[in-house]
């Protein structure tokens, strides 16, 4: 077999291998389920701990900006 | 196994297995995971429609956000501001599960008619997102880019089409649409923190939760800080003012304030909202020092007139034949979504498909919802927590929303023959702002829910009734003096907006089960679809 007939059912292999995967991937709701599971508990324990500044505390300055006159 | 059981896995595994329980039945509620709404697998829609959805939904889907991603703003960004910004994080990594909820059951060309709807609003959120990352300061060391000093920021409801003579130059980007109003679409655990946090500081529980989300995000400092100035307007009501007030504070800069009137119907309104428009106009060239061009805003609304006239030729089919491939929440997210950010190029890309799609169910007959009972307008706002209730009311009782009033409210093309008539016409647009023209903007808008009712050859009504919006329900009663009048069948689906806490998904289908068994007395196609829990899901 020449080196190129070999070349492209390696290549249709690993295609074929990898359209399997993904689609037991997408058949079982894999990707759902770690990003359910996983991931985003994780995000949330994360944006739970991060440190945030206290808005509150920012003065409203109300004169702080040139009066807008416009004639409507 | 029987030779008759053979051919009858074969043809399901081939065809799909049919959608009523006369029929054998697919059963889709057991598919689900109990509470959490993930699928023990995904729905086997016969070998055709399965492969589509793998290869031109999901697997389609999930290589062009990597695309948009990558073309929009960058890698290194999107890492940046998914571990900075809870909204973005916690929210858009499981889109393709919204696309799953939303297009739950659909075959053929409603699949791929409503998919591309669902694919521009991806897009199109990426593309704001991105936007905002890439020009954010707190993610770029406090350095006020290029592209900060060319965004400009605004409240969601303030058209984009009012930025349109500096397109190109100036990019408008909404402050809540992406960090608020999406994220309550695709996982509604997300927006319940905004909501806690603004009452945590005193605000009180009962105005509408959507402002009290608004708020809440700049309480809990999770906005990114990407333009120079900011737009807001009163969106639909006074508890908007007050998020306006508190965005003011927040923000801390140069801020113009383009109100919507509450009575739009009088022309003297009419005038006194276009020299606002022309106002903000000189706001924006003041604070840019870049100069208005009519050149600029023509094309634009031309080509947004161009995307109102494909909406015109759908609702003619949808009207009129049984061949409309859209389903009622993909139809219902995409206009909204497109008539309020404006024209962009994605919505016309998209829009080239579906008519293509569209023309072939039409030209070939395709019933595209062939298990379709009542043919069913949906008005008022509907829960944004719950936006798919109209799949799972079709897979589960054969009720079709062919439209909903959020797709109606821009029903007009923008004149651009003179600058005086698109000056008008942009006000007409500006003041029926979403949930202003039919949802609080007097009765005579609210009523035009007959004409469309008989425009669409609808047969049933679902209401929605938003209880913490007071201006909706002032107008209960009416509604249901109307529906006693009219021997119109209607349900009621009471909700509160963004928040999945006041009433549950299950709750809504309670309601709906229970409109549908004493009062229509119907069976379900799908029982499996009656009673199950997805409380946790997002």
């Amino acid at each position: 077999m020449c080196k190129f007939a070999k070349f492209l059912l390696k290549l249709l292999a690993v295609g074929l291998v990898l359209n399997v995967g993904l689609f037991c991937v997408f058949f079982f709701d894999l990707d759902g389920k770690l990003l359910f599971n996983v991931v985003e508990p994780f995000l949330k324990k994360h944006y739970d701990d991060m440190e945030r500044k206290d808005t509150l505390q920012a003065p409203y300055d109300m004169n702080k900006y040139p009066k807008y006159e416009y004639d409507t | 196994m029987a030779k008759k059981d053979i051919k009858k896995a074969l043809k399901d595994f081939w065809f799909g297995k049919p959608h009523t329980a006369e029929e054998g039945g697919r059963r889709l509620g057991e598919i689900l995971e109990d509470k959490t709404g993930l699928y023990k697998h995904r729905e086997w829609r016969g070998v055709k429609d399965t492969m589509y959805y793998f290869y031109m939904i999901w697997l389609y889907n999930y290589i062009m956000m990597v695309k948009d991603l990558m073309v929009m703003g960058g890698v290194v960004n999107f890492a940046k501001g998914v571990w900075r910004y809870r909204w973005v994080g916690q929210t858009y990594l499981p889109v393709l599960h919204w696309f799953d909820r939303g297009l739950q059951g659909l075959r053929g060309e409603a699949l791929k008619g409503s998919a591309w709807h669902y694919r521009a609003m991806v897009s199109s959120t990426i593309r704001q997102f991105q936007r905002m990352f890439a020009s954010d300061t707190r993610l770029h060391g406090g350095k006020q880019n290029e592209l900060y000093k060319h965004n400009i920021a605004h409240n969601e409801t303030v058209w984009g089409g009012v930025f349109y003579p500096w397109d190109g130059v100036i990019q408008n980007v909404p402050l809540e649409m992406i960090p608020y109003f999406v994220t309550c679409h695709v996982n509604s655990h997300t927006v319940l923190n905004y909501i806690d946090a603004v009452q945590s500081i005193g605000l009180p529980g009962d105005p509408c939760p959507m402002c009290q989300a608004e708020a809440g995000i700049f309480v809990l400092d999770d906005v990114p800080d990407y333009a120079p100035a900011v737009i807001t307007c009163n969106e639909a009501c006074d508890a908007s003012v007050s998020t306006s007030t508190l965005q003011d504070w927040f923000l801390d800069k140069p801020l113009f304030s383009l109100p919507m009137p509450m009575i739009f119907d009088d022309p003297l309104v009419k005038k006194y909202c276009m020299r606002e428009i022309e106002e903000l106009w000189k706001f924006i060239e003041e604070q840019y020092g870049i100069p208005f061009s009519w050149e600029k805003l023509v094309h634009k609304l031309e080509q947004q007139n161009e995307l109102q006239r494909f909406e015109w030729e759908k609702w003619e089919v949808a009207a009129k034949t049984s061949s409309y491939p859209i389903n009622g929440v993909a139809q219902a997210l995409y206009r909204i979504y497109q008539t309020q950010y404006g024209d962009w190029e994605i919505w016309h890309k998209v829009d080239g498909k579906v008519r293509k799609i569209m023309e072939k169910c039409v030209t070939k007959k395709i019933n595209t919802f062939p298990q379709t009972r009542h043919r069913v307008i949906a008005w008022s706002c509907a829960p944004l927590y719950y936006s798919n209730w109209c799949t799972w009311a079709y897979n589960c009782w054969g009720l079709n929303v062919v439209i909903n009033m959020d797709s109606l409210m821009f029903d007009m093309t923008l004149r651009t023959d003179s600058y005086e008539h698109t000056l008008e016409d942009m006000a007409q647009y500006h003041m029926w702002a979403p949930m202003r023209r039919m949802a609080v903007g007097g009765m005579k808008h609210m009523f035009e829910l007959w004409e469309y009712m008989e425009k669409f050859n609808c047969d049933m009504v679902a209401m929605y009734d938003q209880l913490q919006c007071k201006g909706v329900q002032g107008l209960h009663g009416l509604f249901e003096d109307e529906f006693r009048d009219r021997n119109v069948p209607a349900f009621w689906i009471p909700h509160a907006l963004p928040d999945s806490r006041t009433v549950s998904r299950a709750e809504i289908r309670r309601q709906i089960n229970d409109y549908m068994t004493t009062v229509m007395h119907e069976e379900p196609l799908d029982p499996s679809l009656l009673d199950f829990d997805d409380s946790m899901t997002w």
